[in-house]
């Protein structure tokens, strides 16, 4: 099933189905290190059109340093070297031509701490469009802020007070708005690096909706330490172990028959 | 015994006998902590009363009030008003008559005591006053003169009667007059109109602070304009732009160590660069000011990176990751977030530069300067200068103004801060 690509070495470890009919973004042969240490080792994958896809994994497997490859986030970490191919619409995201702005622009990111900038929730959500010059006049503005505050599910609890502090909010708020605020610009794909790992369940519910229904317009990528939570958002699921990308298959497959011994270890609880 | 846990009932009763030593020892620390406090308070407020009380006399001194016919064909010969007239009249001699008609000295030597019991300041107190109000002209009216500073001497018991005259600074002669002055109770004790609007004078009397206090305003004006950007900028090019490797630790290293330079490095610095190499002028507050941003520059560097690394990394995170590029990440972020603490540091060396007076000595700012500078390319002097120089005069009346000038530069200083902590506490709101 993966001798279909020609661009990508042989892969020792990965099994299931690593590529996607209708991909969006695609990694081959990713290795990430810092300094010397090899973070993440000859990973290949495909995110799908419109997909939600989760990254699980034991803590210190590299997911997260996988996930902030895909908007170059790395590159503000001095040590952190990528090789390897990331496409995006068959453009390489890591070539010396691509200028990182407007690839985090159509690239968004949400992030484990929820980080409102202390500014106001107006403000918080209009950033992006204001920064890369996507409204034409303040009531553009003001129906970008109201769409994408509809859109993450929280106009309804802040449309009175859209003046008032950002960090003010309760920490599954301040999350619902940094995810407003990656909306705004309108980017084609979302990364979340364990975006509920400091909330509450009932917080944690609503993200976990909304990133249902973003799915639908979005491709999301999700990286999560709770597997109930993969199961419950993602369509496919990509398991990681000490840098190797070592199994990716449909969720419902992966949690009920995985095909590597490793996952079924970390799944039933005997790794990780 | 060793190798065996302590038995619960046991173990609480050695806490609960250590406890009364541990507490004690709690509160032997509190006590050195508040003794120590105590200390410092008391010192402060020695200090500052000390200052305040050898000061506030130097903020009054005494005047004679004399009966002026104004006689504008005498005071006035040009009839003009314009300075070359008032210079070529009689001002100084129609006080002089003034004076005479109350104490009437006899005598040559009488009347040439008698003309120095005026400050030599009364012309021009004169002809000022008729320049800011012509209507006086055909009157008489009764004007306010400085004394002499010997004068204020004795009239403040500094100087004593009882002193042989050969050791007195003032004859008998002119005690006499004095006192014939105080019966008719022309002579006041009032609030100097000199310490704030006069400048550097030989004359303890007419000497003020005026000149110096622009001095330091213009000096300090060109130190911010160049340390606050340029500390700014050094400490977000390291922080935020340069990569960490060899040579910016070498700066880093060199930053901090000029911090612990000796000021007066830095004035013979500026006076071998900015005055032998650049050619310019000496005493003035332009190269003052160069020289003090220099020796503030380390400061302000130091505490900005200090306060830009204080930035929250996830306030970065969010804004590189919603595609803000590594200016706008800057300004819209670090700078705005790290304010706060840049200006401590630049109230910290703002402070540190107004109080200084090695480096400017070096470059010639110690000069005697009358006028007040009106440009950065003026001579002038600051008030640090101005205090050490009336503190190196033998006159009584100087040890007052100096006093005086501590207490001005004192405020001076006060004030400054106080702005800089509106200003942080208006830019600190945090959300």
């Amino acid at each position: 099933m993966i001798n279909e690509e020609n661009d990508f070495r042989k892969l020792d470890l990965t099994v299931g189905d690593v590529f996607s009919k209708d991909a969006r973004l695609k990694a081959r042969n990713v290795n990430v290190f810092y300094g010397n240490n090899k973070a993440i080792d000859n990973v290949t994958i495909d995110i799908g059109n419109k997909e939600v896809i989760s990254f699980i994994g034991p803590s210190g497997c590299g997911k997260s340093t996988f996930l902030r490859c895909f908007n170059r986030m790395n590159d503000t970490i001095d040590t952190c070297r990528v090789e390897g191919k990331i496409t995006l619409e068959d453009e390489n995201i890591y070539d010396r031509k691509i200028d990182v702005v407007p690839l985090r622009a159509r690239i968004g990111m949400v992030f484990q701490k929820p980080n409102p900038f202390p500014k106001s929730i107006y403000d918080n959500v209009a950033y992006g469009p204001r920064i890369h010059g996507l409204c034409e006049n303040k009531d553009h503005l003001d129906g970008i802020v109201e769409q994408s505050l509809k859109r993450a599910g929280l106009w309804e609890e802040v449309n009175d007070r859209l003046l008032s502090a950002g960090t003010g909010l309760s920490g599954g708020q301040q999350q619902r708005l940094c995810i407003a605020r990656a909306i705004a610009v309108s980017p084609e794909v979302i990364l979340m690096d364990e975006p509920c790992s400091a909330l509450d369940p009932i917080a944690t519910a609503k993200i976990e909706e909304l990133i249902h229904e973003l799915g639908n317009e979005y491709s999301i990528v999700i990286v999560t330490h709770s597997m109930q939570q993969a199961a419950r958002v993602s369509k496919r699921t990509a398991y990681f172990h000490l840098g190797k990308l070592i199994e990716v298959g449909k969720t419902k497959n992966i949690f009920t028959r995985p095909k590597h011994s490793q996952t079924e270890a970390y799944i039933s609880g005997k790794i990780g | 015994m060793n190798n065996k846990l302590i038995n619960p009932t046991r173990a609480s009763e050695i806490v609960r006998n250590s406890i009364a030593k541990r507490r004690a020892k709690d509160n032997r620390l509190k006590l050195y902590g508040r003794i120590a406090i105590g200390f410092a308070v008391c010192f402060l407020i020695f200090l500052f009363s000390s200052i305040f009380i050898k000061g506030y006399p130097g903020f009054f001194q005494y005047y004679v009030t004399l009966d002026i016919n104004f006689d504008r064909e005498r005071i006035d010969p040009q009839g003009d008003l314009s300075d070359n007239s008032l210079f070529n009249g009689e001002a100084s001699k129609i006080v002089n008559e003034a004076l005479f008609t109350i104490i009437d000295p006899k005598g040559r030597k009488a009347k040439k005591q008698a003309k120095k019991m005026v400050s030599s300041g009364k012309d021009v107190r004169l002809t000022n006053l008729v320049k800011s109000n012509p209507n006086l002209f055909g009157t008489i009216s009764s004007v306010k003169f400085a004394l002499d500073d010997d004068i204020d001497s004795f009239l403040r018991g500094y100087i004593k009667r009882e002193t042989p005259e050969s050791e007195r600074r003032i004859s008998d002669q002119i005690i006499k007059f004095v006192d014939k002055l105080d019966k008719e109770g022309r002579i006041s004790y009032e609030f100097s109109d000199y310490i704030l609007n006069g400048s550097a004078s030989g004359n303890p009397e007419m000497a003020g602070i005026k000149g110096a206090f622009f001095g330091s305003i213009l000096t300090l004006s060109v130190c911010l304009l160049i340390a606050f950007p340029l500390g700014v900028a050094t400490a977000v090019y390291l922080e935020e732009v340069a990569k960490k490797n060899k040579i910016t630790e070498l700066i880093e290293v060199n930053i901090n160590n000029l911090a612990a330079v000796p000021s007066v490095v830095f004035g013979i610095m500026g006076l071998a660069i900015f005055i032998s190499i650049f050619g310019m002028p000496r005493s003035i507050p332009l190269v003052g000011g160069m020289v003090l941003a220099l020796m503030t520059l380390p400061t302000i560097i130091i505490s900005s990176r200090a306060a830009i690394r204080a930035v929250p990394p996830s306030v970065r995170d969010a804004a590189y990751g919603i595609g803000a590029s590594k200016l706008q990440v800057i300004f819209h972020h670090v700078i705005p977030l790290a304010m706060p603490g840049m200006l401590t540091g630049t109230i910290i060396g703002m402070a540190q530069a107004l109080g200084e007076t090695a480096p400017l000595l070096m470059i010639g700012m110690v000069a005697f300067i009358v006028d007040v500078p009106n440009s950065v390319m003026d001579p002038g002097t600051v008030l640090p200068v101005q205090i050490f120089m009336w503190a190196d005069f033998a006159e009584r009346m100087f040890i007052q103004k100096t006093s005086a000038a501590i207490i001005i530069l004192l405020g001076f200083l006060i004030s400054m801060n106080a702005f800089a902590i509106y200003l942080r506490k208006k830019l600190e709101r945090r959300w």
